[in-house]
């Protein structure tokens, strides 16, 4: 029978918030451990907790950047389990009145056609303290490190609305992307500062049930997720191609082998109120004012920058996928009539050179100027590629400007025709084979033609004109 | 001072500054409210060893004022109940002026009427939390006990008020008045009438219900006139009190593991049988009871708490009503033939608390009065329940009550 995959996907991401979620403890996981702790973090006996509106506030920009309806009133449960790294018993989530419900993100599924996928809820909730399992000579020893407890996290629900990796992984990269926009989260799976859990279900082709679910943690990249899930639909198929039932439980990938292990059963514990963190409550008028600080959205930019500047829809995405370089690339295309050269050359040239040099949007010593006049040189065949990357070199260590550079290198690139026209009758005297061979119909000749051009002029003619001054002496 | 009456006593000399409201009067507390460095046992070995690191606002704003903190008493197990308690005795000794202590369930009014001084529970909110170390935090607060309202004015007018380190309080302003304890006594409109519900009155034994009615036959003599008030869900106190209170402590009292402080059981092979038995040691029977109670209706009987709570609001949204139509309610605090003080079980405990809990399920503030219902030479204590954040009203109703016997 042919079965279709039924995904869900549950994501934690970590807010950037400078403290705790119910205390004033530095957010900084990864300080020494317990260093950033407090009788709060660490549920001390008579402690309160506090909450943070700044938690609050980015946890919104979240939900509104994600198109949730964010709801006027929301409130704290506890999620009651027992376990060393989680001391009080309960974590504190939101789970019968959360933050936001609904929302969604748009992507363009495996066939190029626009998809949306909806959301079903986002609520806060707060980490959990971090075991380190050590040994102590033969002894096994567990400690805990108490930097992450309390941190704040937004949980995002989607509904059942994937079908295969490509969504799942398409919808990760789409909500990251808008997230970071928001300013309210780093997003980074590596870094784990966005954790990932697939739910994943088959069900007959053109059927509509909703079937048993595995859950699957464990996915540390957003490659993972996708193939994670090819593996959980490939091992789900077998097994009811072979009559075996699928049964509730969480499986972990392992992603030496590339492929995923059943884990032992978690309990899952009961929700209660809690009664000691007020409700929440959002004005319209308060929402308002976060909204207003919320910027143009990524999908928003995408739709404008093929519009506004004529990209293709990749290269679109490529320029807005971050805000910094969304805004760098439009920086630069201000005063250059050929956006879609820089936007090619940003992708294909200023950011491997950028990455090499570990520098991000936010430092690059090459300022958008710069790197339109480049640009802009390289668009009016003044000079050509390869002087165009040797000079982007230079603009990393330097503040003149590109033209200053392509002068003082001599880069300036040849393109007059009384130049050009001795520099071709020199060569075509002394490649006669070449021109014979060009003149009988080997078009591959050309190259050898104008290579050779290129060398006489020590790279600086123009190779586009080379190629027109020969085919009109060649004829 | 006692070791039978004291768990702690604080050797400092006193050190009030000149002038201050509280100068000269003396408070003892129950090791379950912080005091900076004092062991803070809250009567369980869950907390074994534990010491109080900072003061709670309570304990603060009294030493602030000039106060001083003689002690801490013997307290029940995370306060639930009196249990093994020796609040009242502390004043029945004259070892202090004030005792606080926690009002769960009606832990300040009972001791109060037993020993037959003032106890008051303030709305809930109105007396930050902070530092208190607690069972149910949506129903409890600090109680104050003393032999004459004075004493408790002064101290609520210097506990009461806003804490940013309590979000369960309300903002105090503008919008919403703290009430003003200065002029408690000061009362420019006398209360005329007082609520007497008819749900309660079912519940007393003969004998207390004549010493109840002849009470307020009394008040009515004086120009107080009883208004029969209904509240549907009464019957429903105790176990809405129960469910909720139960299910509330289960998740507070989930931080007793024996790893940072308290009795940990030698012997465990892993952390899971660690936290098992030190929990099996360190509580004794009516709090263990409670939480594998409020575990219950976590894991296995949800819709009765959800239940409990919409009665809950429906009990306070009934109470409002109430208090709408009457200056205040008025109850009796003590069963005649009920020792609060040797329960020993959940039930025992409820039952010696049948007025009390219906304040801590609606906050609302409450108080008791000695010598005004008197059955066999028992003091049932006049216990009066006032509308929500008008303490200050309901102290000078007392002070009014009281006058005119």
């Amino acid at each position: 029978m042919a079965y279709e995959a039924v995904i869900g996907l549950e994501i934690h991401a970590q807010l950037n918030c400078t403290s705790k979620m119910f205390c004033d403890c530095p957010n900084r996981p990864g300080d020494d451990p317990n260093t950033n702790i407090c009788p709060i973090c660490l549920w001390m006996p008579g402690a309160v907790p506090m909450f943070s509106m700044e938690v609050l506030e980015k946890a919104i920009l979240a939900c509104l950047g994600l198109n949730c309806k964010v709801q006027p009133q929301s409130a704290f449960d506890q999620k009651v389990y027992y376990y060393p790294d989680l001391p009080k018993g309960f974590q504190l989530s939101q789970h019968h009145m959360p933050l936001a419900k609904g929302g969604y993100v748009e992507i363009v599924d495996e066939n190029k056609k626009p998809l949306r996928l909806s959301l079903h809820h986002v609520h806060m909730e707060e980490d959990v303290a971090k075991l380190v399992h050590e040994t102590e000579g033969r002894v096994p020893i567990s400690l805990v490190d108490f930097n992450r407890a309390g941190t704040p996290l937004i949980e995002i629900v989607t509904e059942p609305c994937m079908r295969n990796p490509h969504d799942a992984m398409e919808f990760l990269k789409t909500l990251r992307r808008e997230i970071r926009y928001t300013g309210s989260a780093d997003c980074s799976m590596e870094q784990g500062t966005m954790r990932c859990d697939a739910n994943i279900s088959l069900r007959p082709e053109g059927s509509d049930a909703l079937n048993t679910k595995v859950e699957i943690k464990n996915m540390n990249s957003i490659h993972h997720v996708g193939d994670a899930i090819a593996y959980e639909v490939k091992r789900q198929t077998e097994s009811l191609n072979k009559g075996e039932p699928i049964v509730l439980h969480t499986r972990l990938w392992n992603p030496e082998k590339r492929i995923t292990t059943a884990m032992r059963a978690k309990a899952e514990g009961p929700c209660v109120p809690d009664p000691v963190v007020p409700q929440i409550v959002v004005t319209d008028e308060w929402l308002k004012k976060i909204a207003a600080r919320l910027p143009e959205m990524s999908s928003r930019k995408i739709a404008r920058f093929v519009t506004q500047y004529g990209l293709m829809h990749d290269e679109a995405v490529q320029m807005s996928s971050e805000i910094e370089l969304s805004e760098y690339f439009e920086a630069v295309v201000k005063n250059i009539p050929s956006p879609r050269t820089a936007s090619s050359w940003i992708s294909t040239q200023l950011s491997p050179a950028m990455k090499e040099r570990g520098y991000d949007f936010k430092d690059l010593p090459v300022t958008p100027a710069q790197f339109s006049g480049l640009i802009n040189m390289l668009e009016k065949n003044e000079i050509n590629s390869n002087s165009a990357r040797a000079v982007l070199t230079k603009l990393f260590e330097t503040s003149q400007t590109p033209e200053a550079i392509v002068e003082q290198l001599g880069f300036r690139q040849v393109s007059d025709t009384d130049a050009l026209e001795s520099i071709v009758k020199q060569v075509i005297e002394k490649n006669p084979s070449a021109v014979e061979n060009y003149k009988n119909g080997n078009k591959k000749s050309m190259g050898f033609l104008i290579g050779q051009s290129m060398n006489l002029s020590k790279g600086k003619a123009n190779p586009k004109r080379l190629q027109e001054i020969f085919k009109e002496k060649l004829i | 001072m006692q070791e039978t009456i004291f768990s702690y006593v604080d050797t400092a000399p006193p050190c009030a500054p000149e002038n201050s409201t509280l100068k000269g009067l003396t408070v003892a507390v129950q090791p379950n409210l912080s005091v900076r460095g004092w062991p803070t046992r809250a009567g369980s070995r869950a907390l074994e060893g534990f010491t109080a690191i900072e003061d709670a606002t309570v304990v603060a704003r009294l030493r602030l004022a000039g106060a001083t903190i003689k002690g801490a008493t013997h307290m029940s197990e995370l306060g639930l109940g009196l249990t093994g308690g020796t609040e009242a005795e502390v004043l029945k000794n004259d070892d202090a002026d004030i005792v606080i202590i926690t009002d769960t369930m009606g832990e300040s009014r009972v001791s109060a009427c037993a020993a037959g001084v003032f106890g008051f529970k303030p709305s809930y909110g109105i007396v930050s939390r902070f530092g208190l170390i607690g069972l149910i935090p949506s129903m409890e607060g600090c109680g104050v006990l003393a032999k004459n309202l004075a004493d408790i004015s002064r101290v609520i007018g210097v506990i009461a008020g806003n804490d940013n380190r309590d979000l369960s309080m309300p903002e105090f302003g503008s919008e919403l008045e703290l009430p003003d304890f200065s002029h408690a006594f000061e009362a420019k409109e006398p209360a005329r009438s007082c609520g007497v519900i008819r749900q309660c009155l079912e519940t007393m034994e003969k004998d207390e219900k004549s010493a109840f009615e002849a009470a307020i036959s009394t008040l009515a003599k004086r120009g107080i006139k009883p208004i029969e008030v209904s509240l549907e869900d009464f019957d429903m106190v105790r176990t809405v009190h129960n469910i909720i209170g139960a299910v509330e402590a289960s998740s507070s009292a989930g931080k007793y593991d024996s790893v940072r402080y308290g009795h940990r059981a030698t012997g465990s092979k892993n952390w899971n049988e660690m936290y098992l038995n030190s929990r099996a040691e360190s509580f004794g029977m009516p709090v263990k009871s409670y939480l594998f109670q409020g575990a219950y209706f976590q894991h296995e009987n949800y819709n009765a708490f959800v239940d409990a709570s919409r009665i809950r609001r429906r009990l306070s949204a009934a109470m409002e009503q109430a208090l709408a139509n009457a200056d205040f309610l008025i109850l009796p605090t003590l069963r005649k033939s009920i020792d609060p003080f040797k329960a020993g079980t959940v039930n025992e405990i409820y039952d010696s608390f049948p007025w009390t809990p219906i304040a801590n399920i609606t906050g609302h503030p409450a108080i008791t009065l000695p010598g005004m219902i008197t059955c066999e030479d028992i003091d049932l204590g006049m216990q009066l329940i006032g509308p929500r954040f008008k303490d200050a009203t309901m102290l000078s109703t007392a002070a009014q009550l009281k006058e005119n016997t």
